[in-house]
């Protein structure tokens, strides 16, 4: 038995002294696809900048493949949010991919396989008609198919994505998370998102992050997680069956 | 023109514009995607201390101007590393201080006076040859690193923190890069005068920046747009007998309106944009 994909113990993580994580543990098997919802500041972003190394714990221990993040790093492809990206710089479609492909053999430069590794990804994708295109000239989803594509690229076994749905249009949404469940055929996904269509069809666990994670393995919201974890109006597009309503928190605006 | 040409400082003038054109096309593109135009302008600005101190203690001019403004340009890289968030700030101080220790160094140094204006516009029709084989070999070192490292380049530039995850030394290249950037400064100040270094470093890379589809482009670009510049500037200034520092800004400030008439004129990604 091979170890697990993500193991989260007792870890905690502050901020110019202010507690953003506190104790968090948690799980994460082969081919899961985790939701990471709660409140904006609840450390949802902090959490996957731990996962990916970015950030160091205050305490406890997180293993990646049993491995630390940092020599992880390589095995997980990473979608940041696109309002993190400056959205003017002049790069093409094919140029963004081909980051996914940087110190892929160790070098600088880059190979004729590279290029072909990051077409096909963008073929797969149905982006290889866009590959010279400015990255500015497409539209909101478009460019989120480029950021997963370069993620892809890299070729990882997990993939880590921050709000990837957030500049989307509903059909969008769908459309990407069609995307998602295809690469969680192969790879485990962790997703953070405000978008409670996701937990309908495609999670197969949930985990609320509010300073405390509270984990659940399926994709049932509970009481006690609307109570305990997210201290937030939801925004609920209840798309698959059954309907799920829940409550907006009445103390929020 | 042609006839200008028979001057030995009218060749040294078109080599110097167009070496400076080269150097000013490749880092001034990394300048302005990065946002750093104003740490430009505290390394032009923090490298008049160093010609204090090259005069003051008779050292060479190189060495000084060289020695005084790399430290500069690291301790600004670093803070704009550490506290992104108040880097302007202490950019400013730097800027502010160099200038201070240079004309304070000068005051004290008997029997030499610097004149400030040659040091703001250059001269660039006074280019000695010595400078000339200088700025051939920034040239080479910076359009080589450039090649060699393009995709590093691009890729801090453009989403830094996913080219750390895919262990590019981030920190480590943009030392570098900035530290190309110091350099480059420093050699085309003496040429063409830290005013004209941040105008050719910022207006070619920013109108070129509209039409390019990748960063390589855009350094052709602005590389070909200010040797243009230069150009006219030049002959502008030998015919009218004029200023050629200042007279190559105003012609690099008249291309920079000229592209802003033109995209207001034209369709959107009128050109290159779409291959």
């Amino acid at each position: 038995m091979s170890a697990p994909v993500t193991e989260v113990e007792n870890v905690s993580f502050s901020y110019n002294g202010l507690t953003v994580l506190e104790n968090v543990s948690f799980t994460v098997e082969e081919k899961a696809f985790l939701a990471f919802i709660g409140p904006n500041g609840g450390g949802k972003t902090t959490l996957i900048k731990l996962l990916l190394g970015l950030l160091k714990p205050d305490s406890g221990r997180i293993r990646i493949y049993g491995t630390s993040p940092e020599k992880a790093a390589h095995r997980i492809g990473y979608v940041p949010q696109d309002v993190a990206i400056n959205k003017a710089f002049p790069i093409s479609v094919l140029d963004v991919v081909l980051m996914g492909r940087l110190r892929f053999h160790g070098k600088s430069r880059l190979s004729k396989a590279d290029k072909k590794a990051a077409r096909n990804v963008l073929e797969e994708l149905e982006m290889l008609d866009y590959q010279n295109r400015r990255i500015d000239d497409l539209s909101g989803g478009q460019r989120e198919r480029v950021f997963i594509a370069r993620a892809l690229a890299t070729d990882p076994d997990i993939m880590i994505l921050d709000e990837p749905t957030a500049s989307l249009d509903t059909a969008g949404r769908t459309e990407l998370y069609a995307i998602l469940k295809e690469i969680n055929k192969t790879k485990t996904i962790m997703v953070v998102t405000h978008d409670m269509m996701v937990l309908s069809s495609y999670v197969t666990s949930v985990a609320c992050v509010n300073k405390n994670v509270h984990y659940h393995d399926d994709a049932e919201i509970t009481e006690e997680m609307m109570q305990e974890g997210y201290h937030c109006p939801v925004e609920l597009i209840a798309h698959g069956v059954p309907h799920r309503i829940l409550k907006t928190h009445e103390d929020e605006p | 023109m042609i006839e200008a040409l028979q001057f030995e400082f009218m060749r040294n003038a078109l080599f110097a514009g167009f070496f400076a054109s080269l150097i000013c096309g490749v880092i001034g593109t990394f300048v302005v995607v990065n946002r750093l135009v104003f740490l430009g302008g505290g390394i032009a600005h923090a490298a008049y201390g160093g010609i204090g101190i090259a005069f003051f203690f008779g050292v060479p001019y190189i060495v000084g101007t060289l020695g005084f403004s790399l430290v500069a340009a690291l301790v600004m890289t670093a803070v704009v590393l550490k506290a992104k968030s108040r880097a302007d700030t202490f950019i400013g101080v730097l800027w502010a201080v160099g200038m201070a220790i240079g004309i304070i160094l000068l005051d004290l140094t008997p029997g030499y006076n610097v004149n400030l204006m040659s040091f703001l516009f250059g001269s660039i029709l006074a280019v000695p040859n010595s400078d000339i084989w200088w700025m051939v070999g920034l040239s080479m070192i910076t359009v080589v690193s450039a090649v060699y490292f393009y995709r590093d380049m691009l890729a801090i530039s453009y989403d830094g923190e996913f080219a750390h995850l895919r262990g590019v030394p981030v920190n480590l290249l943009y030392f570098f890069f900035i530290g190309l950037v110091a350099v480059s400064i420093v050699i085309i100040i003496r040429v063409v005068g830290l005013i004209l270094v941040i105008a050719l470093l910022t207006i070619p890379p920013f109108i070129a920046e509209k039409y390019s589809s990748s960063l390589l482009m855009m350094m052709v670009l602005s590389t070909i747009f200010a040797m243009v510049f230069n150009l006219v500037g030049l002959w502008l200034a030998y015919r009218f007998n004029l200023t050629s520092g200042a007279t190559i800004i105003l012609v690099a400030t008249c291309g920079f309106f000229i592209s802003m008439i033109l995209d207001y004129l034209l369709p959107r990604n009128f050109v290159m944009r779409q291959d």
